[in-house]
C-alpha cells in the first residue's frame, strides 16, 4: 500500500492555500449541517399524542379531563383540540395532546394532517357499545395501522378502554381477543378489495402482521398496550376521572 | 319559550348552556348531534335552521373564534325573534370573553368559566319585547282621506259632458290637491305629482286636456324652484342607461348583468343559474353564433376526488392605482377577515367551474353556500389570500362529502351471512341503459376470485334479450372458474323463470333456492325504470320491500348531469312511500359506471353522494 500512496502523493499536485481553506470551509459547512439535521430528528420533531376513536368513544371528555380534571359537558367535534399536556411529578417534559374528531367524514382528513407528527397513538374505544360496533372499531383502527407514516414511524399505541363505569361494559381482555379476531378477517377482506380510484394500495403491499399465522398485536412493529379507563369516573361528574392507567403510560412515553 | 340554547366550541366542548324546559340536562345534546351530522357536516349549512323531531334548531357559526350557536325551540311555533336573538347573543358573548378565545386555543376554552346566565336573559327579554305584537294602526278618518278632497261633481262620470267643466274641475283639483299637499314634505311632493296625473286617468281625456294638464305641470314646475325631486328621478334613469356595461366576465358577478326585474319574483334567485347563458353576455360579435368557448380559469380544476392537486394560484390582480395595490398588500399580509362581498366573485368562479366539471346545477349552489356560511367572519392567516383560502375550504368539503359515512365492505358482510347459513342478497336497481347487468357480471366475477358462489337471478322479466345475456355471462364465468376447482360446485348459476312474469316473485324464489342450496350471494337483477314511471316504481318498491335484501345499490352513470339528482330523489321517495316498516328500506350505496367515459368531469359522483349521503360502493369502467 505504502509505495501507491507515494506514487500518489507525487501525482497530485500540491493543492494552493486558497482552495485547500474553500474546501475546508465547505466540509465546515456540510458537517455543522449533518449535525443540525441529526439534533432536530433526535429532538423529534413528533411531540403529539393523538386521540383517535369512533364517534361518542368520549375522546374529547378525557381531553378535557386529562388536562383540567372538570367534567364537561361535550358535543360532537367538528375540528380538531390540541394543547400542551404538562406530565406532572418530577419530568418537566411535555406533550402535545391533539383531540381528532372521530366523525367518519372527517376522521381520515384530520389523521393525515396530524400523523407525521405523532409520537403515540391513544385509542379510545366505548366499551360498552363496543359488541355492536366491533366491526367499524377494527376497521378503523385497521386504516391506522396499515397507513405507511404509522408503519414506519412506529408511534406507541394504546387503546383505552373507556366507559368502564357502566356496569355492561367489556373488560380489556375481550377486546383485544375480539379485536384480534375481527383484524384478521380483515387482513383478508381489504386487501381483497377492489382497487380504490385514487391509486392508493388499501393494504395491499402492507401486511398486518405475520402471513400464516393468526393476527397478534405482538406482531406489530409497534408497542401496543391495552387499559380499562373511564372518562367521567365512578362517582359521577363531580368526582374524578379514573385513569391511573392512562396517566402512567403518558408519563413513559413523554 | 325557547327549549334550550347552547354555545360550543368546534373542538365539542359545551361552553355554556341554557335550559328553558325543565328536562334533563342531556335532552339538548342528541338534536344538536343530530344538527352536527346531517347539517355541518354534510354540507348543507346554507340555510340556518334544521328540523328534528317535535324541535326546530336555529344555528349561527362564528368562524373566527370556531363557535357554534345553537337556539331549539318547539316546531309549532313561530318565534321571529329567534334570528335577533342569535345575532346579539353571538355579538355580546364574543366581545365578553375575547381575552379568553385569544389565549392558546383549547386551553382558555378549557379553563375559563362562561357565566353567561345574566346577559341571556336580558337579551332574551329585549327580544321578546321587541317581537310583541304592536297596537293596530288607527283609521283615518274620512276628513283625513284624500276621497274627502274632491268634489261630489267631478265623481260623477257623464257622457257627453262639456270638456271644459271637466277641466275646470281637473284644475281647481289639481289647485286644492296642490294646497293640501304643499304642507307635506318636499320629498313627498313627486307623489303628489303623481297624484293629478293618476286621478286624471279617471275620466276621459282628450288631446287637448292632456296638453293642457302638461303645460299646467310645467308651469307648476317651474313655480317651485326649490324642489328638484323631480329632476333626480329622470336623470337617475337616464344615468341607468348610460352605465357602461362591463364585459370581462372575470371581474363581475351575476349580479350586475342582471337586468331582470327583480321585484316580480320577490327573490333575484328565482331565475335559475343555467340561463346565464355565457355567449349573450360576452356578445363577441365576430364570433360564430354556434360555438361555445371555455371560460378560462386560474387555477385548475380542484372537483376531482382522486387527487388533492396543490396548485399555488395567483392572487386575483386588481386592477387601478395605488389604493388597489394597497388593499392587495393589505390582504395579503396581517390579519384580514373575509366578508361575502370579497368572497363572492371567488366562490361565482368556483360554482361555475364546478358547473362545468358536470356538478349538478341546484348541489353547486348548495356547496357554495354552505362553504361561505363556513368561511364568513374567518380570520385569514399571513399570506394568503382570498381565492387560496375559499379554494382550500371547498376542497376540504368536497372530500368530506364524498368519504363514507358508514363502512364500506362487501366482503366482510358476506363472510357474515356465510356464518349465519343465509345468503347475502344484493339488488340492482336504476334507469334504463346505465349498466345493470354488465357491472352485475363484473361483481359476481370478483365475488367468484374471493371464493364466494354466486347465485344471479334474472329479475328483469320485460326486456328482450335479458335472460339471455345473464345465461351467456354465467357461462363464461364458468369457464373460468370451472366447479373441478372449487370443489366440485358451480361457482355461477342463473334463476331464471323467463319473461312476463312478476320479478319479486321470481326474487323470493331465488332467494329459498339460494339458502337450499348453500349459495353465498343472490345478485338480482332488475329492469331498467324512469323514476317518474309510477307503476314500475311501485314494483320495484315492492321487490325490495318484501325480499328485504342486505344491499340495495343504485346504478348511475357517470355521464348524467343534473338528472342524477331527479333520479335518486325520485327513487328514494317510491321506495320510502311504499314501504310498510317503520324505517323504509332506502338506497344504501351507489354504483358508478361508465367512469373511463368521462375525463375529467367527475361532478356526478359529487352530486349523487351530496343527495343521498351514501357511499360509492363500486366504480365501473
Amino acid at each position: 500500500l505504502e509505495p501507491h500512496l507515494e506514487a500518489l502523493r507525487r501525482e497530485l499536485p500540491a493543492p494552493s492555500p486558497a482552495v485547500l481553506s474553500v474546501l475546508l470551509a465547505l466540509l465546515a459547512v456540510a458537517i455543522t449541517f449533518l449535525i443540525w439535521r441529526f439534533v432536530l430528528g433526535r429532538r423529534s420533531s413528533r411531540k403529539a399524542v393523538l386521540l383517535l376513536g369512533l364517534c361518542d368513544a368520549g375522546k374529547t371528555l378525557l381531553f378535557a379531563r386529562l388536562l383540567t380534571g372538570r367534567y364537561r359537558h361535550t358535543q360532537t367535534s367538528i375540528t380538531d383540540s390540541s394543547a400542551v399536556y404538562r406530565v406532572s411529578k418530577d419530568k418537566s417534559a411535555n406533550v402535545t395532546l391533539i383531540d381528532l374528531p372521530g366523525h367518519e367524514s372527517l376522521r381520515l382528513q384530520f389523521l393525515e394532517r396530524f400523523k407525521a407528527a405523532a409520537r403515540a397513538i391513544v385509542f379510545v374505544v366505548d366499551s360498552v357499545a363496543f359488541q355492536r360496533e366491533v366491526k367499524d372499531v377494527a376497521e378503523f383502527l385497521y386504516q391506522v395501522l396499515v397507513d405507511s407514516t404509522v408503519l414506519k414511524n412506529a408511534p406507541a399505541l394504546l387503546i383505552a378502554c373507556n366507559k368502564q363505569d357502566v356496569t355492561m361494559a367489556k373488560s380489556a381482555k375481550l377486546i383485544q381477543q375480539q379485536l384480534e379476531k375481527e383484524l384478521n378477517t380483515l387482513r383478508v377482506t381489504r386487501s381483497a378489495a377492489p382497487t380504490s380510484l385514487d391509486g392508493s394500495t388499501t393494504g395491499g403491499p402492507a401486511q398486518l402482521g405475520k402471513k400464516g399465522k393468526d393476527f397478534d398485536f405482538s406482531q406489530l412493529p409497534m408497542k401496543v398496550e391495552f387499559v380499562e379507563c373511564s372518562a367521567r369516573g365512578s362517582k359521577g361528574e363531580e368526582g374524578d376521572a379514573d385513569f391511573e392507567g392512562l396517566e402512567k403510560w403518558l408519563a413513559k412515553i413523554a | 319559550m325557547l327549549d334550550f340554547f347552547t354555545i360550543f366550541s368546534k373542538g365539542g366542548l359545551v361552553l355554556w348552556c341554557f335550559q328553558g324546559v325543565r328536562g334533563p340536562a342531556a335532552a339538548a345534546t342528541a338534536p344538536v348531534n343530530a344538527l352536527i351530522r346531517s347539517v355541518l357536516l354534510q354540507e348543507r349549512g346554507g340555510n340556518n335552521s334544521f328540523t328534528h323531531e317535535a324541535l326546530t334548531l336555529k344555528y349561527k357559526l362564528d368562524n373566527q373564534f370556531v363557535l357554534v350557536f345553537v337556539v331549539g325551540f318547539q316546531k309549532i311555533l313561530t318565534l321571529t325573534y329567534v334570528d335577533k336573538l342569535i345575532d346579539d347573543v353571538h355579538k355580546e358573548f364574543r366581545d365578553k370573553y375575547r381575552n379568553e378565545f385569544q389565549q392558546k386555543g383549547a386551553l382558555g376554552l378549557l379553563n375559563g368559566t362562561f357565566d353567561f346566565k345574566d346577559d341571556f336573559m336580558r337579551l332574551l327579554r329585549d327580544a321578546e319585547e321587541s317581537s310583541k305584537v304592536r297596537a293596530p294602526t288607527v283609521m283615518k278618518t274620512f276628513e283625513q282621506s284624500l276621497k274627502s278632497q274632491k268634489t261630489v261633481k267631478c265623481m260623477i262620470e257623464t257622457r257627453g259632458e262639456k270638456p271644459k267643466e271637466k277641466v275646470k274641475n281637473k284644475k281647481n283639483k289639481g289647485s286644492k290637491k296642490e294646497g293640501t299637499e304643499a304642507v307635506a314634505a318636499p320629498g313627498k311632493a313627486s307623489a303628489s305629482d303623481k297624484q293629478p296625473s293618476a286621478a286624471g286617468e279617471k275620466e276621459e281625456l282628450t288631446k287637448d286636456e292632456i296638453l293642457q294638464k302638461n303645460r299646467e305641470e310645467f308651469f307648476k314646475r317651474h313655480m317651485k324652484a326649490g324642489e328638484k325631486s323631480r329632476s333626480p328621478k329622470p336623470e337617475a334613469q337616464k344615468e341607468k342607461g348610460k352605465k357602461p356595461r362591463v364585459w370581462d366576465l372575470g371581474n363581475s358577478n351575476a349580479k350586475v348583468l342582471d337586468y331582470s326585474n327583480s321585484a316580480t319574483n320577490g327573490s333575484t334567485e328565482a331565475c335559475p343559474v343555467e340561463e346565464f347563458d355565457p355567449d349573450i353576455a360576452l356578445g363577441d360579435r365576430n364570433r360564430e353564433p354556434g360555438r361555445l368557448y371555455d371560460l378560462e380559469y386560474e387555477s385548475d380544476d380542484e372537483a376531482e376526488e382522486e387527487k388533492i392537486i396543490q396548485n399555488p394560484s395567483k392572487p386575483s390582480a386588481k386592477k387601478g392605482g395605488l389604493g388597489g395595490m394597497f388593499g392587495m398588500l393589505k390582504g395579503l399580509v396581517g390579519s384580514k377577515s373575509l366578508t361575502r362581498e370579497d368572497m363572492d366573485p371567488v366562490l361565482e368562479k368556483m360554482k361555475d367551474h364546478l358547473i362545468a366539471k358536470n356538478v349538478a346545477a341546484e348541489i353547486a349552489v348548495q356547496l357554495c353556500e354552505s362553504v361561505a356560511k363556513k368561511l364568513e367572519g374567518k380570520v385569514m392567516g399571513t399570506f394568503t389570500t382570498v381565492t387560496s383560502t375559499v379554494k382550500q375550504a371547498l376542497q376540504e368539503a368536497l372530500v368530506q362529502i364524498l368519504q363514507p359515512q358508514r363502512r364500506v365492505d362487501v366482503l366482510r358482510d358476506v363472510m357474515d351471512a356465510q356464518r349465519h347459513r343465509r345468503p347475502y342478497v344484493v339488488t340492482f336497481c336504476g334507469v334504463n341503459g346505465v349498466g345493470k347487468s354488465t357491472n352485475l357480471a363484473k361483481i359476481s366475477f370478483w365475488l367468484i376470485e374471493n371464493g364466494f358462489s354466486v347465485l344471479i337471478a334474472a329479475c328483469d322479466t320485460f326486456r328482450a334479450g335479458a335472460v339471455e345475456q345473464l345465461r351467456t355471462h354465467t357461462r363464461r364465468l364458468n369457464a373460468l372458474h370451472p366447479p373441478e376447482s372449487h370443489g366440485g360446485r358451480t361457482m355461477v348459476q342463473l334463476y331464471e323463470k323467463g319473461y312476463g312474469k312478476d320479478a319479486a316473485g321470481i326474487a323470493m324464489e331465488a332467494i329459498s333456492y339460494a339458502r337450499n342450496q348453500g349459495f353465498d350471494v343472490v345478485l338480482v337483477d332488475t329492469a331498467g325504470r324512469m323514476q317518474d314511471n309510477a307503476p314500475l316504481m311501485t314494483a320495484l318498491a315492492k321487490l325490495i320491500a318484501v325480499n328485504a335484501p342486505d344491499l340495495v345499490l343504485f346504478v348511475g352513470e357517470a355521464l348524467v348531469g343534473n338528472e342524477a339528482v331527479d333520479q335518486l330523489v325520485k327513487f328514494n321517495k317510491a321506495l320510502a312511500d311504499h314501504s310498510m316498516a317503520q324505517t323504509p328500506r332506502l338506497i344504501d350505496g351507489i354504483v358508478l359506471t361508465k367512469f373511463d367515459t368521462i375525463d375529467d368531469k367527475v361532478g356526478a359522483a359529487i352530486s349523487m353522494t351530496y343527495i343521498t349521503s351514501k357511499p360509492i360502493v363500486f366504480v365501473g369502467t
